[in-house]
């Protein structure tokens, strides 16, 4: 039905709507997406290493979980030195000893060349093995790890195996645990600031126009327009904006992530073992952009509802 | 029904510019208000859309008591009124035809029956050209047939129109006077804010004649100016 009641069907298909409210042509606009933008691209790269780290204690510790090392000394407490043969003999016997206890799995004497890899790092590509006195190493694995069990343990070896020394490696991984815990709160942090940073200059983007556009909101509302109406338009505004910016921001963060692996890879660094992803993960990182979205929308109809109440 | 009781207004701490007002507009009426410019014509329609809340005095608009509306019932009063302003208040970025849809998609209007009815009404009031054009680039009376066609596009229950047809030439204020008759018809209350004696000499419509503030009726009009020859 038309204005005076007659059916007329006109067959021109408009333009897609626009904002009641001229508000995706500012310079504004393009300050706010850049913005978003950045911020995306941190939180992304923020949330990558939290992933990484928890990926790297938990390759450490599940390594170490049931394992202990026993270091025979070269030295004795007195001060002299054991020939090679000796520690030998003398990791021989704990070995021995070892195999047919009933918590231990199983047992690994380490080579003198397997040591000498170990120390390489610290000493050096050419120092002679033969010219340093090695300790003797067994690495085992155990049933459990109780405390009890490896004093009991301990204190056997060392009635025919005076120095000999049980590792547990249990205050050097909590060490690392907590080390990789705090950089984890630490990016968690990070990233929950850059969600605050995005959401207030959001909430400054909004207020601003609303003063710019305020006699076109007040005519709005003359209309009957209520504040619901008007936040839609800035929400779907802000919504866009940050979807866009946010889409930017990730894929640079992504395409850097590879750029960091592939160098890594390169390098050979090993202290990042494979920084690789995990579907789930990356599926994590993709959904930053509607994260973005969404603290834009809920963001900018806060501000709007907030705002208005205190106009006539 | 539309009803002032001793109504005052005053801008800021500014003398009062509408004082003790008091009338009634029955649903359906046609009325004239007319008074010289500075009189508080403009004044007194801001109250009736709810721009401005009086300093004294009740207002009911539509069988409520426009003082004690909430902030969220106000937009369910003003989606049944249509206002020409008397500076038309179009937005600039926007078309003529999306100026005319704002307030139907304000109220929701699926955009079809939007877009049959503005181009219509467009068409009807020789714009039918210029649906694509910004405000900036028309003449002020086309402007004017936009503020308007904006105004009725709702078919809105209280037609409030400040001045309509300051800048418009004889034939088309007399086609949109034809307008507001054919609304009128239709069931709209309708007040024309106006000091074209012409204008209202050529309708026979009620009258609210305001000065300096006073609102008077031709009756009241009459009996002073009779008391006045009876004195003299
Ligand atoms: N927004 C305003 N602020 C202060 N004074 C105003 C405002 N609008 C109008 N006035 C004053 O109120 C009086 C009535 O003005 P107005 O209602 O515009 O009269 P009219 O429309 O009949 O010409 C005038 O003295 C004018 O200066
Ligand atoms: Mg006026």
């Amino acid at each position: 039905m038309g204005f005076f009641g007659e059916d007329k069907t006109l067959g021109i298909t408009r333009q897609k709507r626009r904002y009641d409210l001229p508000l995706n042509r500012s310079a504004g606009a393009n300050f706010l997406t850049l913005l978003i933008a950045l911020m995306t691209f941190l939180a992304l790269l923020a949330l990558s290493a939290s992933f990484a780290l928890s990926a790297m204690t938990e390759r450490w510790s599940a390594g170490l979980e049931n394992r202990v090392t026993i270091e025979i000394p070269a030295e004795t407490k007195n001060g002299t030195l054991l020939s090679r043969e000796e520690v030998h003999a003398l990791t021989n016997r704990v070995n021995s000893f070892l195999e047919n206890h009933p918590t231990v799995k199983t047992t690994h004497i380490l080579t003198d060349n397997e040591i000498g890899e170990l120390v390489k790092p610290w000493l050096g590509e050419d120092m002679l093995l033969d010219k340093i006195p090695l300790p003797g190493l067994i690495s085992m694995e155990i049933q459990d790890k109780e405390e009890t069990t490896l004093d009991a343990l301990q204190r056997k070896i060392q009635g025919f195996a005076p120095h000999a020394r049980i590792d547990s490696h249990e205050t050097w991984l909590k060490d690392l645990l907590r080390f990789t815990g705090a950089l984890q709160f630490a990016s968690a942090l990070l990233t929950i600031v850059i969600g605050l940073i995005t959401a207030t200059a959001i909430a400054g983007a909004v207020r601003a126009r609303l003063a710019v556009h305020h006699e076109e909101v007040q005519l709005l509302h003359l209309m009957g327009a209520s504040d619901n109406y008007i936040s839609r338009q800035f929400q779907r505004h802000s919504r866009i904006l940050a979807f866009e910016g946010s889409v930017i921001g990730a894929a640079a963060g992504m395409l850097a992530l590879l750029a960091i692996g592939w160098s890594a890879g390169e390098m050979e660094i090993n202290l990042l073992p494979n920084f690789h992803l995990s579907h789930i993960q990356i599926a994590t990182l993709a959904l930053l952009p509607f994260i973005a979205a969404l603290i834009a929308t809920f963001t900018a109809r806060k501000t709007v509802f907030h705002t208005l109440a205190r106009m006539p | 029904m539309i009803r002032f009781e001793h109504v005052g207004l005053r801008y800021g701490i500014g003398p009062e510019v509408l004082s003790d007002i008091s009338f009634t507009l029955e649903p359906g009426s046609f009325h004239f208000l007319s008074g010289p410019s500075g009189a508080g014509k403009t004044s007194l329609m801001r109250l009736m859309y709810l721009g401005r809340r009086p300093t004294r005095g009740l207002i009911t608009m539509f069988d409520q008591n426009v003082n004690a509306l909430k902030r969220e019932q106000l937009s369910s009063i003003r989606q049944r009124i249509g206002v020409v302003f008397q500076d038309f208040r179009l937005l600039p970025h926007l078309s003529a035809f999306d100026n005319v849809a704002l307030p139907l998609r304000i109220q929701g209007k699926p955009e079809k029956e939007i877009r049959n009815n503005v181009h219509e009404l467009l068409e009807w009031a020789g714009l039918g050209e210029h649906m694509d054009s910004l405000p900036d680039t028309m003449s002020g009376g086309q402007q004017q047939r936009i503020a308007i066609a904006r105004a009725v596009i709702t078919r809105p229950r209280l037609l409030l129109a400040d001045e309509p047809t300051g800048n418009l030439d004889d034939d088309i204020g007399l086609r949109l006077m034809n307008l507001f008759d054919q609304l009128n018809r239709m069931g709209t209350t309708i007040l024309i804010a106006t000091h074209n004696q012409q204008l209202m000499d050529k309708f026979n419509h009620e009258r609210l004649i305001l000065d300096n503030g006073h609102i008077q009726t031709e009756e009241s009009k009459n009996w002073i100016r009779r008391k006045i020859e009876g004195v003299f």
